[in-house]
């Protein structure tokens, strides 16, 4: 017993497999914990359990075909993918799409970036231990929801845009329902606000916790709200717009600290922002056809793309190689937002507790259909 | 200072988020109680399969259109004689959907040619689910058509009494008959 | 039938069968009324399926956990993890003895002496209690250590770490309230409150503050709950308990809760006393039996508690120790010494 009292307590790390079912996962992501006590002192990521071989199954469906996949890959914002891959087929084939189309296909993304969004702060609560707000974010998804299946008939995985437009024009009176329900939102979203944004307790869980700067964010390559929440104003739908965005008003909200606090600001003013995006759109919404003038069966010359959207999680990119006069794409790889934000995580929880690694989960809003693809 | 230490003592802020839950104690609740009470999906909503076997001409767009291929068909040709001459006609033997697979994508219905559509999922039933899934989310031509152990919407009638795309009810069919009996 | 054998053994008995009885129905409704106010917080309906509006949920729930099968994990400490459900069950309910529910009764001119309806007024009843209760941590750390789990062995940790430390300005809160009534019997503070013509809530509101934070820390109820924080340590303690075991851990955090709401009744709020015990035009209030008041103001702290889990996010470990350590403790120390102060200056 001659040894001197710390060093007796040297080497006691503990492993801790947390997942793949595990309540705060968020899906079926596994993540090993070195842990000395609570103190995280190493983790790692470990993907793959929900892998389908999605970007396999692109090379073998006709192009109009993939659509229906790109659902499955963000299983929470459809509209999103959808609306991510047809841009970069059009950008390919050299399809401009009537403005109608476009104006549509803005007001359904930015409807399921809030719909994703209020997922994210249920989820985001449930993980604090905050029960309450998931049953009120959900009972207004619900309505964005309901939208959803008036305009395509379906509410999850939609399915709702073609290339060269979108397939359906507006049913009646959508328009009038998507109004009334944009006017009411901000005071549910005020309502979130009060539980949550000047409570102490979660103030004391977010603020400071996660914390990536700028410049490492930038290296990372985290986009979307992770990165806004650093204070780097990135968003696609400004630098790079694509469908209608320079057309309309909106701003980027950004954080300064960029730790959770901040990033749970920023996509809480996002919502809001979604909400002006398509109360202008409802507003002007031209008249005229939704679907360009295309071939029943696209054929593609030889070549490649890369086109981005601004997912709800951040830059969803799709790069697609084409051969001459090819049905399907010869090569289509997706850049999911939600995988290289993940990247991240064990740089923002190592030495925190273990508490914090499910506000850096929660803020970091993996799904993990994108990630395993 | 001592402003800061009362804010801090005094928890208004934790006051204001027991003020909205004890708010909603006594609102109206969302809750839908489900078997007694159903929503009612939208017109476009993509629910169950139709088929019409009249309808349909052969034409195999909708197999193909099927992402994932769960639309299986084989057919035959009859050789028949009208009005003394020969005439070739296909008549299909098999037309299968398996049904668990589907992911409802809907584009097979918007494949389809022939007008209204022979294939559609815009039928509003949903409730589909089964003990057993090999045998009863397997529908052949005649189960398509007599949805035979599926619980239809109520008010939907099944394809086999005239359900159509747009018609839910059979409402258009009906009057047809009414009128050929009419006349 | 000799006096003392009635007294002593019959009286008693029947007194027991009875807490205890009542008690059990009480807890398992509990769950049933959590899950009901949760639902109503959250605008949904609750169990309205199992019998007339739910109301046989509870019984449901019981038979499903007794027929569940009981499993004990591989590597577990077999003695221990079947001890650690008793340890933690029978102090919840061992508090029940000195409870003082309400004054002694005729029961309506049914008994021919009035008999107090709680089991025993034990001069050291505070004391007690705090014993007793302190012995369920116990059943929390074996129960966590046993299950061979990771997960168990962190909930049993914090729980451990989380009881001991908010025991101490619990400690103190209640001292504040000694202060005032001069007596460790229950039953004395709530005759205290009655002959001081103010129940001791108004000039102890800190105090009342601190006992109840602490109470609700006790329990590992939200925002305490870390223990058993679901999205972290998925059950805690409890994770690899099943079936009656875990009905075990279950019913005595409710019984805990009642502890802790029993307690605060008598200690602050007067226990069986009508609202202001003294003041002759409200006697009509009277009327309503002493024990209802009792249930009452119990049923209402009960309220706050779930309440409170149906609000509030969860604080992190090392700030529940903040929270205990830096705030709770000095402020209850500051308290003890301004009740003791005013004591002081008005008992002269």
């Amino acid at each position: 017993m001659s040894e001197p009292f710390e060093t007796l307590f040297e080497g006691e790390e503990m492993e801790l497999s947390f997942g793949p079912q595990h309540p705060s996962t968020h899906g079926v992501l596994r993540v090993m914990l070195k842990l000395d006590g609570e103190k995280i002192l190493d983790a790692k990521p470990i993907i793959g359990y929900l892998h389908r071989g999605t970007e396999k199954l692109f090379e073998k469906e006709p192009f109009p075909q993939c659509i229906p996949h790109t659902d499955r890959l963000d299983y929470v914002a459809a509209a999103t993918n959808n609306q991510g891959f047809v841009v970069a087929m059009e950008k390919l084939l050299g399809i401009t799409i009537p403005p109608r189309a476009a104006y549509i296909r803005m007001i359904l993304a930015e409807l399921q970036r809030i719909s994703s969004h209020l997922l994210w702060l249920a989820t985001h609560a449930i993980d604090l231990g905050a029960i309450t707000p998931f049953f009120y974010t959900f009972r207004e998804r619900e309505e964005i929801l309901d939208m959803f299946e008036a305009y395509c008939g379906a509410r999850l995985t939609l399915n709702t845009m073609k290339i060269g437009g979108v397939p359906f024009d507006l049913p009646d009176g959508w328009v009038e329902t998507c109004s009334d329900y944009i006017n009411r939102l901000p005071a549910h979203i005020a309502e979130y606000e009060t539980l949550l944004t000047g409570n102490r307790i979660w103030k004391k869980r977010t603020i400071g916790v996660g914390v990536i700067s700028a410049e490492e964010a930038i290296e990372w390559g985290l986009t979307g709200p992770p990165l806004r929440g650093s204070g780097v104003k990135w968003d696609i739908r400004k630098v790079f717009p694509y469908d209608r965005y320079d057309e309309i008003e909106f701003e980027i909200p950004i954080g300064k600290n960029g730790d959770t606090y901040d990033r749970y600001l920023v996509r809480m003013e996002e919502m809001r922002q979604s909400a002006r995006i398509v109360r202008q759109c409802l507003d002007r919404l031209p008249d005229g056809p939704v679907m360009a003038r295309v071939p029943k069966v696209i054929r593609a010359t030889e070549g490649m793309v890369y086109a981005s959207v601004e997912a709800p999680k951040g830059e969803l990119g799709y790069f697609i190689v084409t051969t001459e006069k090819a049905t399907e794409p010869y090569r289509c790889h997706v850049r999911p937002p939600s995988f290289i934000n993940l990247q991240a995580l064990p740089d923002m929880v190592r030495g925190r507790l273990v508490p914090d690694q499910e506000a850096v989960i929660g803020t970091l809003d993996i799904v993990l259909g994108e990630i395993d693809r | 200072m001592l402003g800061d230490f009362l804010a801090k003592l005094i928890p208004l802020d934790l006051f204001a988020g027991l003020g909205v839950t004890g708010g909603y104690l006594f609102r109206r609740k969302e809750t839908v109680q489900y078997p007694e009470h159903r929503l009612e999906p939208t017109d476009r909503f993509r629910g169950m399969f139709g088929y019409d076997l009249e309808r349909c001409i052969d034409c195999y767009l909708c197999a193909r259109a099927c992402p994932i291929d769960i639309i299986y068909i084989r057919d035959h040709t009859e050789v028949e004689e009208v009005d003394g001459k020969k005439k070739k006609k296909k008549v299909i033997d098999r037309y299968d959907i398996d049904v668990k697979r589907c992911m409802f994508c809907g584009l097979c219905e918007e494949a389809c040619p022939t007008e209204p559509k022979s294939i559609w999922l815009t039928t509003k039933s949903y409730e589909g689910a089964a003990y057993e899934r090999n045998e009863q989310l397997y529908f052949d031509k005649e189960r398509l058509m007599s949805w035979d152990g599926f619980l239809a919407f109520p008010g939907v009638v099944t394809p086999a009494e005239g359900q159509a795309p747009g018609d839910l009810k059979g409402e258009k069919r009906s009057e047809s008959v009414d009128e050929a009996e009419a006349s | 039938m000799d006096q003392p054998l009635y007294q002593f053994i019959v009286i008693p008995l029947v007194k027991i069968v009875v807490i205890l009885g009542v008690l059990s129905l009480i807890v398992a409704y509990l769950t049933f009324f959590e899950r009901k106010v949760l639902a109503y917080i959250q605008v949904r309906l609750g169990p309205n399926r199992v019998g007339p509006r739910g109301w046989l949920q509870p019984v449901a729930d019981a038979l499903k956990l007794l027929v569940k099968e009981d499993l004990v994990p591989g590597g577990a400490q077999k003695f221990v993890f079947m001890l650690a459900p008793a340890l933690i069950i029978v102090p919840a309910f061992l508090v029940f003895a000195v409870i003082p529910f309400g004054p002694a009764t005729r029961l309506f001119g049914l008994l021919p002496e009035a008999i107090p309806p709680y089991l025993t007024d034990v001069n050291i009843a505070l004391l007690f209690v705090l014993g007793i209760s302190s012995i369920g941590v116990y059943g929390i750390i074996l129960g966590g250590w046993a299950s061979n789990n990771k997960f168990s062995l962190m909930g049993a940790l914090r729980s451990g770490a989380q009881m001991i430390s908010y025991e101490v300005p619990m400690g103190f809160a209640i001292i504040s309230v000694l202060l005032m009534a001069g007596s460790l019997s229950l039953v004395k503070i709530v005759e205290a409150q009655q002959s001081s013509h103010l129940w001791f809530i108004f000039p102890g509101l800190l105090g009342f503050g601190i006992y109840f934070i602490c109470g609700v820390a006790e329990t590992n109820r939200n925002p305490f709950d870390l223990p058993e924080a679901e999205s972290e340590l998925v059950a805690g303690f409890h994770t690899e308990y099943s079936g009656m075991k875990f009905a075990f851990f279950f019913l005595a955090e409710y019984t805990n809760m009642l502890v802790v709401s029993s307690l605060a009744t008598v200690l602050f709020l007067g226990g069986w006393l009508r609202p202001f015990p003294n003041v002759a035009w409200l006697g009509f209030l009277g009327i309503v039996p002493p024990f209802v008041w009792f249930a009452l103001k119990v049923a209402g702290f009960i309220f706050v508690y779930l309440w409170f889990r149906g609000t509030f996010p969860r604080y992190r470990f090392d700030q529940l120790m903040h929270v205990g350590w830096k705030w709770l403790l000095p402020l209850s120390l500051a308290n003890v010494l301004l009740v003791g102060l005013i004591v002081l200056l008005v008992k002269g």
